[in-house]
C-alpha cells in the first residue's frame, strides 16, 4: 500500500523514534546529574528556598571589626522574625547582606554556615535537625578590618569608582577593604523594602553589588612593574645595576619591537642617560621594563606571578578573580603570543589584568622579606562553644629578603627621591619613610585612564601595604597616591600609632 | 519513628510504584504487538484443534498450525488432510486478510459449517468458533507464542 | 488514492458495531488507581502540613471523580463507535493529564482565578474544565475524523491559515516575558503557536507526500553533499525563513526550535537522505548565530544557559530556582504537595505552573517520578511513530510522524531547558502544563492520531471465487469441485 514510487517511510521513522529516544534517554541522565550528583551541594546553597526557610527564625550571628564596633546585628520585625541592620553603608559590597527574599552575599553567603549557627552542614537532615525551633543562635563573626578605616576609604574614593585594599604586610590581615559605589544593605535585609531594594540596586549604574576590591579586574598599568621586577630580579635576569646602552635613544621615537613602538614620557627628565633598575622605577620607565620583560622571558614572568597569586584564585575569606599575565595559549614562552605582547605586559598594559587584592598582595609581599601570607579578614569565630582563632598563615616565599629589598628601596625612592615626587605625588606619609608604585593604566579609546597605587609604609619597618585603584582617575599620581598617602597616613597617626 | 509519616510514605511510593506498573503494563503490550509485527513467517498465526473426529485421520486432539493461507480437503496436496469420504477434494480454505479470518466453502458437496451455520461463500470466523469440514470438528484457536 | 477509511464499508460486517477494548479498559482501571493514589498521598500532605487530623481521603474526590469520568465517559464513546483504534493513547494521555491535576490542587490555587456568573474557580478547577475539553476533543476527533481526504486536500489553506494565526499573533499579540505569545479576543485569550503547529503538520504532510519523488530523486551536487535542485530547496529554506521570523517577530525562541526540528524530522523521514538534515542543521546554526547577535533575548537566554550562577538573584534565578527544585528532590523525591518551599510567602518559581512543571514534579515525585514521565512521553511516541510506520500511504505516514514529533519534540525542549541541558524557551509540557490553548491543541494531535490508527473496518474480503473454481490468489488452476 505505500507509495506509487519510493521505499517505505519505516526506516525514517524508526531511525527518527530512536534519536528522539536518546534525547530523552539524555534528559533522564541530566535530571539523574542534578537529583544526585550535585543535589547536597544544590540543597545547600545559600540562596535555596530550603534553606532561607529554614534559617527565617535562626538569629544570626553578629558581624564586629577589629575593635568590637558591630558591623552587623539584627532586629526582629512586628511578626518577631529577626532580620539583619548593617552599621554602615561603606562595607556593603564586602560583607554583603543577609536576605529573606534574596538569600545571602558577599561575607554574610561565605560565612553562612557559620553566622546562622551550622557550623559546617554535611548533610541536609544534620541542617534541618539543627534548626529545630529554638535552638538557633549563630557565631559571632570578628573581623582585621577597621571600621573607621573603611569609611575613610570610601569617603576618600567618593563618587567615583574604585577600590582600595589595605592589609599589614606581617600577618596579612585585612585592615580596609573599599569597593564604590556602595549600596543599601540594610534595605535589601528588611522584608519590608527587599523586593525594592533588590531590583533598584541591581538597575543601578556602576553594578553597586560587585565587591571591585575582590572580583574587579583591571589593567594595572605600571604598578606590574613591580611584579615584572620580582620576576626579573628574582631570577637573577637583570640586576639592580643592569642598565640598556640601547635605551636613552630609544626614548626620543620610542623602541621598536617587531613593529610596535614602545613609548615614555619621562625623557625630558633623564635625558640622554642611561638608566638602572632603581631609576628606572623612579621615572616608570616604560622602555627599560619592555626591555626587562624580554630579557627575562614569558615562560619566567610567567612563573613568577604565578608565585605572588597569578593564575589562581587567591586563598581568602571570600571568592576572587583570578589576575593574569596573559590571556594564555600563546606559544612564546608562558602562554605569550610574541615578543609585543611580553614587552607591553612587563610594564602593565597588552592581555594584563589583575585585581585590587592582588596588587596589595604583591606591595605587602614586597613588604614582608618576599613572604607572601594568606590573606584573612574573619579573625575569629566565636559563639555558644567557645572562641575560634584563626591565626596568620603563610603561604610561600616568593624571593629572597634581598631581592625585596631592592625593589623595596626603588620603591622608596619612587615616593621619596626628587624624580619621584614628580611622578608620585602626594603618596609619601608625612615624617615616615613610605615606599611605592604609581600607574597609569591606559584602556585605549579617549577614556581617562584608570589611576593606581600600590605600596607600603613605614617603608623600614612596614605595618600597612595598600592598593588603590580609580576607574578612569586620570594618571596615577593624580587620584590613587593622594588616596593612599592620607589613608596610610591615618593608620599610621591616628587609628594605630 | 511516627507511624503517620510512615504511613504516608508507603502512599507516595505506591504512586511511584503505580507509575512504572503502568509502564510495565503499556510495555507488555508493546511487547507483544511488536512480536506480532516481527513474527518469524515460518511461525503459525493461528491453530486449528481436533475436538471432535469420526475418522482415523486426523484423531481428536490433533493440533495444526495455519498460514496465511490454509486449504482443507481429501487431496494430499491441501494443508490439512482430511480422511473422510464426506469431505471433497478441495473443500474449504482459510485467510488471514489484515486482522481477521475469513472461511471459504469451495464449493464443497456437503458444505462448511461455523458454530453449525452452513458457510454460504465465505463468511469471518474468530477465535474459539467451531469449524466442521465432513465429520471433523475443529476449534479454531489463537496461535500460542 | 482514496483513503480507505473513506471506502463503503463491506457488507458483511455493520458500521456502527460496538468493539470492546480490553487494553484499553485495564489500563484505565490502573490509571484511575494511580490518580487516586497520588491524590491520597497529596491529601494527607496537605493536612498534615495544615497541622489538621490525618484522615486517608483524597486532596479533592470531587474533581477526581470528575475527571476519571470523562476518561470513562471517552473510552465508552470509542468503544460504541467500534472503530479499531489504538488502546494505548487514551490511558496514557489520562494518565499524564492526572498529574498535571494534582500537580494544580498542589499549587496554591489563589494564583490564578477567573470569576464566572458569581463563582470564583481556582487553577486546579479551570485545569480541569480544560482537561475535560480535551478529552471531548480527544474523543470526538477520534471517532469523527473518518476521511483524510479534506485534510490533505487543503494543504496550502492550512498553510495559509498558519500564516493568517501567526501574522495576527503579531499584530494583536500580548507580551509575556519578552515574547508575543497570547492573543485576547474578548473574554477568550489564546496561544495561537499551538494550534500553528498542529496546521503546519497537517501542511507539511501534504507537501511532502506530493513532491516526495521530486525530492528524493532530482539530485545536484554542492561539496559534499547531494541536494535536489533549487526550486525543491525552497521549502526549506522558506521554512527556515519562518522560523527565523517567529523569533524576530515573536521573540518566541521555543516554538522556532519545534517547527524547525519538526519539518526538519519530516523531511528526513519523507528522502531518507542526511543531506537535508546536514543542510538544515548548517541553516540552523546560521540562524542561531544571527540571532545571536542582532537580539538581546537571544543573548540573554544563551547566556543564562551557560552559566545561570553568575547572575542567580537575577537573570538566572527561574533556571537557578529549576535546578534548586531538582537538588531538592533527590531519587525518591519530596512526595506530591510536600515540596517548593515558599520564599516570603511566594512560590520559589513564579511561572512553576506553565513553565517549569517539570522541575516542580523533578521535586515532589524524585528522580523516579522524572524517569517514569519521561516514559510516558516515549510510550506516547512509540504508539505514534508505530501508527506511522503501519499507516496506509506516505501522507498518513507523515502527518502520523508529525503529529507524534511535535508532541515529543516539544516535550523534550522544556523538559532540557528545566534542566539546562538547552538553553530555556518558552513552551509549555504537553498535557501537564497549565493552560487551555495548549491542551485543546495536543487533544486535537491525540485524536488524530486515534483516527490514523484505526485499522480501518473489517479488511474487505478475498475476491469472490466463481463457483467451482478455485480462488484466483491459489493460483486458479481449473480443478474442478465435487
Amino acid at each position: 500500500m505505500n507509495s506509487r514510487d519510493g521505499a517505505p517511510l519505516g526506516q525514517g521513522i524508526a531511525r527518527v523514534g530512536l534519536i528522539l529516544s536518546l534525547l530523552f534517554g539524555l534528559i533522564a541522565v541530566g535530571a539523574g546529574y542534578w537529583q544526585v550528583v550535585r543535589a547536597s551541594e544544590l540543597t545547600r546553597a545559600p540562596d535555596n528556598p530550603l534553606v532561607i526557610a529554614a534559617a527565617r527564625d535562626v538569629v544570626r550571628g553578629k558581624i564586629l571589626d577589629r575593635t568590637g564596633a558591630t558591623l552587623a546585628t539584627n532586629r526582629k520585625d512586628a511578626n518577631g522574625e529577626p532580620y539583619r541592620v548593617y552599621t554602615d553603608r561603606s562595607l556593603a559590597p564586602l560583607i554583603g547582606y543577609a536576605s529573606p527574599v534574596y538569600g545571602t552575599a558577599g561575607l554574610e553567603r561565605a560565612y553562612n554556615a557559620q553566622l546562622s549557627g551550622q557550623g559546617s552542614p554535611n548533610s541536609l537532615d544534620d541542617l534541618l535537625s539543627k534548626l529545630a525551633p529554638g535552638a538557633a543562635q549563630g557565631d559571632d563573626l570578628t573581623l582585621s578590618l577597621s571600621l573607621k578605616l573603611q569609611e575613610a576609604a570610601v569617603k576618600a574614593l567618593g563618587s567615583d569608582r574604585g577600590a582600595v585594599v589595605m592589609l599589614d604586610p606581617r600577618t596579612g590581615r585585612v585592615l580596609a577593604m573599599a569597593s564604590t559605589p556602595t549600596f543599601n544593605a540594610n534595605a535589601i535585609a528588611n522584608p519590608v523594602t527587599a523586593v525594592a531594594a533588590f531590583n533598584r540596586t541591581a538597575a543601578a549604574a556602576g553594578q553597586p553589588f560587585l565587591d571591585r576590591a575582590t572580583m574587579g579586574e583591571y589593567v594595572p598599568g605600571s604598578v606590574f612593574k613591580i611584579v615584572t621586577s620580582v620576576a626579573a630580579l628574582g631570577s637573577g635576569a637583570i640586576s639592580a645595576s643592569t642598565t640598556y646602552p640601547q635605551q636613552p635613544a630609544a626614548e626620543q621615537t620610542g623602541l621598536l619591537i617587531s613593529g610596535f613602538r614602545v613609548h615614555d614620557a619621562h625623557h625630558d627628565f633623564t635625558g640622554s642617560l642611561a638608566l638602572d633598575y632603581d631609576q628606572a622605577i623612579e621615572v616608570s620607565c616604560n622602555i627599560y621594563f619592555a626591555l626587562t620583560g624580554l630579557r627575562t622571558g614569558g615562560a619566567a614572568l610567567s612563573d613568577w606571578a604565578g608565585r605572588l597569586g597569578f593564575g589562581a584564585p587567591i586563598p581568602f575569606d571570600l571568592p576572587t578573580a583570578v589576575s593574569q599575565v596573559t590571556n594564555g595559549g600563546g606559544s612564546f614562552g608562558g602562554g605569550f603570543k610574541d615578543d609585543v605582547e611580553l614587552a607591553n605586559a612587563a610594564y602593565g598594559q597588552a592581555e594584563t589584568l589583575v585585581t585590587p587584592l592582588q596588587m596589595a598582595l604583591v606591595a605587602a609581599t614586597v613588604a614582608n622579606n618576599g613572604v607572601l601570607m594568606r590573606p584573612e579578614l574573619v579573625t575569629s569565630i566565636g559563639g555558644p562553644n567557645g572562641n575560634q582563632s584563626i591565626g596568620p598563615q603563610a603561604l610561600r616565599t616568593v624571593m629572597s629578603s634581598g631581592v625585596a629589598s631592592t625593589i623595596g628601596d626603588a620603591m622608596g625612592l619612587a615616593v621619596e627621591s626628587p624624580w619621584g615626587r614628580i611622578f608620585t605625588t602626594g603618596a609619601a606619609v608625612a615624617g615616615i619613610p613610605t615606599a611605592g608604585k604609581t600607574g597609569t593604566a591606559q584602556l585605549g579609546g579617549s577614556a581617562e585612564p584608570n589611576s593606581w597605587f600600590i605600596g607600603y609604609a613605614p617603608a623600614n619597618n612596614p605595618q600597612v601595604a595598600i592598593a588603590v585603584v580609580v576607574e578612569q582617575g586620570g594618571h596615577g599620581s593624580a587620584r590613587a597616591a593622594p588616596i593612599a598617602g592620607s589613608l596610610m597616613t591615618l593608620w599610621l597617626k591616628t587609628l594605630n600609632p | 519513628m511516627d507511624p503517620y509519616v510512615v504511613a504516608i510514605w508507603i502512599v507516595r511510593i505506591a504512586f511511584l510504584g503505580g507509575l512504572y506498573l503502568f509502564m510495565f503494563a503499556v510495555a507488555r503490550l508493546l511487547l507483544r504487538d511488536l512480536r506480532v509485527a516481527t513474527r518469524d513467517p515460518g511461525m503459525a498465526l493461528a491453530r486449528l484443534v481436533v475436538v471432535g473426529s469420526d475418522v482415523s485421520e486426523p484423531p481428536r486432539g490433533t493440533v495444526f498450525g495455519l498460514d496465511a493461507v490454509a486449504t482443507i480437503g481429501r487431496d494430499v496436496n491441501n494443508s490439512i488432510v482430511i480422511e473422510d469420504d464426506f469431505a471433497s477434494t478441495e473443500h474449504a480454505v482459510l485467510t488471514f486478510r489484515g486482522r481477521a479470518w475469513y472461511v471459504e466453502d469451495l464449493a464443497s458437496t456437503n458444505g462448511t459449517f461455523v458454530n453449525g451455520q452452513r458457510v454460504e461463500g465465505l463468511s469471518a470466523v474468530a477465535y474459539g468458533d467451531e469449524l466442521q469440514v465432513g465429520r471433523v470438528r475443529f476449534r479454531f484457536e489463537r496461535a500460542r507464542r | 488514492m482514496t483513503a480507505r477509511v473513506g471506502a463503503r464499508p463491506p457488507r458483511a460486517v455493520p458500521r456502527l458495531q460496538p468493539r470492546l477494548r480490553r487494553r484499553e479498559t485495564g489500563l484505565l482501571v490502573l490509571v484511575g488507581l494511580i490518580v487516586v493514589l497520588g491524590s491520597v498521598s497529596l491529601g494527607v500532605t496537605k493536612r498534615q502540613l495544615a497541622g489538621q487530623s490525618l484522615t486517608w481521603l483524597p486532596a479533592d474526590g470531587g474533581q477526581l471523580a470528575i475527571y476519571l469520568g470523562a476518561l470513562l465517559v471517552a473510552h465508552l464513546a470509542l468503544v460504541l463507535a467500534g472503530r479499531r483504534s489504538d488502546q494505548v493513547l487514551l490511558p496514557t494521555i489520562g494518565l499524564l493529564g492526572g498529574i498535571s491535576l494534582l500537580l494544580m490542587e498542589r499549587l496554591p490555587q489563589s494564583l490564578v482565578t477567573q470569576s464566572r456568573a458569581g463563582r470564583s474557580f481556582g487553577r486546579a478547577s479551570i485545569q480541569l474544565g480544560w482537561l475535560l475539553l480535551a478529552i471531548g476533543v480527544i474523543a470526538i476527533t477520534a471517532i469523527g475524523v473518518r476521511s483524510d481526504a479534506w485534510l490533505r486536500r487543503y494543504k496550502y489553506t492550512w498553510a495559509a491559515a498558519g500564516i493568517v494565526l501567526l501574522l495576527l499573533t503579531f499584530l494583536f499579540g500580548n507580551e509575556t516575558n519578552g515574547a508575543l505569545l497570547t492573543i485576547t479576543v474578548g473574554p477568550f485569550s489564546g496561544q495561537p503557536t499551538e494550534l500553528i503547529k498542529v496546521v503546519l503538520v497537517i501542511f507539511l504532510a501534504g507537501y511532502l507526500s506530493d513532491f516526495r519523488p521530486l525530492l528524493v530523486s532530482a539530485s545536484m551536487r554542492l561539496g559534499p553533499l547531494r541536494l535536489p535542485p533549487v526550486p525543491y530547496l525552497l521549502p526549506m529554506l522558506a521554512m527556515w525563513a519562518m522560523a527565523l521570523g517567529i523569533v524576530v517577530i515573536q521573540r518566541d525562541l521555543g516554538a522556532a526550535l519545534l517547527f524547525f526540528a519538526v519539518f526538519l524530522a519530516l523531511v528526513y523521514i519523507a528522502t531518507n537522505r542526511a543531506s537535508y538534515v546536514v543542510l538544515g542543521l548548517l541553516l540552523f546554526v546560521l540562524g542561531s548565530v544571527i540571532a545571536y547577535q542582532l537580539f538581546g533575548t537571544v543573548r540573554d537566554r544563551v547566556d543564562i544557559w551557560f552559566n545561570p550562577f553568575v547572575d542567580a538573584s537575577g537573570k538566572g534565578y527561574q533556571v537557578v530556582q529549576s535546578l534548586y527544585a531538582f537538588g531538592r528532590g533527590g531519587i525518591i523525591g519530596t512526595g506530591l504537595g510536600a515540596g517548593l518551599p515558599l520564599v516570603a510567602g511566594r512560590l520559589p518559581i513564579p511561572a512553576i505552573h506553565t513553565d517549569f512543571p517539570f522541575a516542580a514534579l523533578g521535586e515532589e515525585l524524585g528522580l523516579i517520578g522524572v524517569v517514569a514521565i519521561l516514559g510516558l512521553y516515549l510510550v506516547l511516541i512509540e504508539r505514534g511513530l508505530r501508527v506511522a510506520a503501519s499507516a496506509a500511504d506516505d501522507f498518513r505516514a507523515l502527518l502520523a510522524a508529525g503529529l507524534t514529533l511535535v508532541v515529543g519534540v516539544q516535550a523534550f525542549i522544556i523538559a532540557a531547558g528545566n534542566l539546562k541541558l538547552i538553553p530555556l524557551t518558552g513552551v509549555t509540557l504537553p498535557f501537564i502544563s497549565y493552560g487551555g490553548s495548549s491542551l485543546l491543541a495536543n487533544g486535537v494531535v491525540v485524536g488524530l492520531l486515534l483516527a490514523l490508527s484505526d485499522q480501518g473496518v473489517e479488511p474487505p474480503p478475498p475476491p469472490r471465487p466463481k463457483r467451482g473454481r478455485r480462488p484466483a490468489f491459489l493460483g486458479g488452476t481449473p480443478h474442478g469441485a465435487r
